[in-house]
């Protein structure tokens, strides 16, 4: 029995398709977010490399930004609901669950049964999130999968505002024309991201395991900044960006249960 | 049931057409309408000068002229109420009264700048002293006496001591259709439970009263049905615009009871009856309680909100912080403490009159539903070990 969880956020889409509830058989992402093909691709992909096609799937749930415009599921689930799901499903022991998407930054607590007890997230601005690196990147001309890198060969992190987008941007040019080094202001982005979300999550509190999940979880320096802001290690599920997809599918088949169960 | 839905339709009417209200109030009666700028404004004066007390709470509009007049930290709703000023809005009101417990508010007659007279005043700060009653009572006063004289017209203390009356059996109403709003969440949606209160400020409230003891005689009668969705308390200035509503009603939560200052915190405390009205009045400002307004040390509002939850069977509280508004902002930290100290769900979203888009705010709202579902299934399924 196969059920089908799709993430569509702002930036990204993502499908996951679970058997039993339990085993992943396919996770896709493809860079094209709400009101694109995205969605529609994301699924087809997942449904190819899981060898099925739309009518072996019992269940699905759609999570994300733009979750109520998905037709292939009349079920939304927020995200949540779905990422806590979905980290916890792979790291019971996440007590704090961080969450930097395309276009916001959730931090959410758990509770000892591993379920949403608090969450926050970020106010209007796109600091601290996916979208701010994505500014950066273009900025400073290096690719978001290299600014990991970059951020290792840094000796002197620069000093860059954590509270809005655009000045952070002007902050960052200003910083190129006084020939700062492109490893120390990716540094100081990171720190940026990291400054932002660790007021989240000291807004919410934490004491125990943290994870995090989203695409900005693959930025090793991201990670590397949070870690020094909170002062603890960080775990990393396994495909952090499919981890909301994943929560989506295990409550599909919570769905499917809960029928089969009423026979409705 | 259609009597009921024909009632909630009557006070939606009101509560979105303020600008016709007026004009024909005006047409009936040759009297005006007198502005009352939130909160706790004696409206017991200009309505016994017979004027019609109209509620200024702001409302949705686009910041064009208000940055001129304040700067952009001011909370949303001076800024929506500074931007209908300034656009002549207001224009047709005979007087506004401004009331003055927060630092902006403390502001704003200075910042009237149309023909319509400004009557600007203080509640005294300190409310546990006798001096505070007689300090009030003056500045309610001054009030009647500059209302006079723009309205040309006296208001006598019998006048004002029949509007005290009216106001008591009017909170009385509202405080009992809140009670039964809760009961039937099937019947009042969160939008219709709004529109009633609401529309208390654009109405008599002699005729206000006849309309919801008529709601109420209804939802007293009507079955009471087993809800299946979330039971919530609100907090907070206000929760509008409707769009927010809109996604509390899609998510099934149902408001059953309310700490609004647009809505129940006005209904609280009756004014005492006596042989001088504005002593009374000033009287009811000194027995107000709750409210982050009004200096108290004791923090009431925590366990009022506390026993609210527990009488009404809610599943959480959503705390509606209006930007900008330090009085509200300064509350949230101690009563997040307060909440999670006694195992109370509290949702704080932020409400911004000049919202475009309600997106974030109902992934929040959603997922506070999602969280409060879970919990109570999960209580469900220990209850039947
Ligand atoms: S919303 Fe807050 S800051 Fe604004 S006028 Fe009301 S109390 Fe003052």
């Amino acid at each position: 029995m196969y059920t089908l969880g799709i993430d569509i956020g702002s930036a990204s889409s993502k499908a996951v398709i679970l058997a039993d509830g339990l085993r992943p058989v396919a996770g896709q992402a493809i860079q094209a977010g709400t009101g694109s093909s995205g969605p529609k691709q994301a699924v087809e992909r997942a449904l190819d490399e899981a060898k099925l096609t739309l009518s072996d799937i019992a269940a699905s749930v759609a999570t994300g930004y733009g979750r109520f415009t998905c037709e292939l599921t009349d079920r939304q689930v927020s995200e949540i609901s779905c990422h806590a799901r979905g980290v916890s499903h792979q790291l019971p022991s996440a007590r704090l669950v961080i969450d930097i998407g395309g276009q916001d930054a959730k931090v959410i607590r758990l509770d000892a049964q591993g379920a949403v007890w608090q969450f926050l997230m970020n106010e209007k601005c796109a600091a601290g999130t996916g979208r701010f690196l994505e500014v950066m990147s273009r900025v400073l001309e290096i690719s978001l999968r290299e600014m990991g890198a970059y951020h290792d060969r840094s000796s002197r992190p620069a000093a860059v505002s954590s509270t809005c987008t655009v000045f952070a941007e002007s902050e960052v040019i200003s910083l190129l024309a006084a020939g700062a080094a492109k490893p120390d202001i990716i540094a100081g982005i990171h720190r940026s991201v990291a400054v932002k979300v660790c007021g989240l999550a000291s807004r919410v509190g934490w004491e125990d395991d943290i994870a995090m999940s989203g695409g900005v979880a693959r930025n090793q320096g991201v990670v590397k900044a949070l870690e020094a802001e909170l002062g603890r290690p960080i775990k990393i599920t396994p495909e952090p960006q499919l981890a909301g997809a994943l929560g989506a599918a295990l409550y599909a088949f919570d769905q499917y249960q809960s029928k089969n169960k009423t026979g409705g | 049931m259609s009597q009921i839905r024909e009632l909630l339709d009557c006070f939606k009417k009101v509560a979105t057409c303020p600008g016709k209200i007026v004009r024909e109030y005006r047409e009936k009666t040759g009297k005006g309408a007198v502005g009352c700028f939130p909160v706790y404004t004696p409206e017991e004066i200009p309505h016994a000068a017979g004027m019609l007390p109209v509620g200024m709470w702001g409302g949705e509009t686009t910041l064009r002229l208000a940055p001129s007049a304040l700067p952009s930290f001011a909370c949303s709703i001076m800024q929506s109420i500074t931007e209908l000023q300034l656009q002549g809005v207001y224009d047709s009101l005979v007087a506004v009264i401004v009331s003055s417990p927060c630092d902006t508010l403390k502001a704003m007659g200075q910042k009237w700048r149309r023909q319509v007279p400004c009557i600007q005043f203080a509640h005294s700060r300190n409310t546990k002293i006798d001096a505070a009653a007689d300090y009030t009572r003056r500045e309610y006063q001054s009030i009647r006496a500059r209302l006079e004289a723009a309205c040309a017209t006296t208001i006598s203390d019998e006048a004002i001591q029949t509007s005290v009356r009216i106001y008591n059996e009017h909170r009385q109403v509202m405080r009992e259709f809140s009670g039964l709003a809760a009961s039937h969440p099937d019947l009042v949606n969160p939008i219709d439970r709004h529109m009633v209160m609401k529309s208390a400020f654009f109405m008599r409230k002699e005729n206000h009263t006849v309309l919801v003891k008529a709601l109420n005689g209804l939802l007293a009668k009507a079955a009471k049905k087993p809800w299946e969705g979330v039971k919530i308390i609100v907090s907070g200035i206000m929760l509008e615009p409707v769009s927010v509503l809109e996604v509390f009603k899609q998510n099934q939560i149902a408001v059953v009871g309310d700490d609004l200052a647009q809505e129940s915190r006005q209904y609280r405390v009756d004014a005492p009856e006596g042989a001088d009205p504005l002593d009374s009045l000033a009287r009811q400002w000194l027995s107000m309680y709750g409210c982050s307004l009004i200096p108290d040390p004791e923090k009431s509002r925590f366990s009022l909100l506390r026993s609210l939850v527990e009488q009404r069977g809610a599943d959480g509280i959503v705390l509606c912080v209006m930007k900008f508004c330090e009085p509200e902002e300064f509350d949230y930290p101690p009563m997040k403490a307060y909440m999670e100290k006694n195992g109370i769900n509290l949702l704080q979203i932020e409400i911004d009159q000049q919202i475009q888009s309600v997106e974030q705010i109902r992934t929040r709202i959603q997922s506070f539903a999602e969280i409060l579902r879970a919990q109570r299934a999960r209580r469900a399924s220990i209850a039947q070990l």
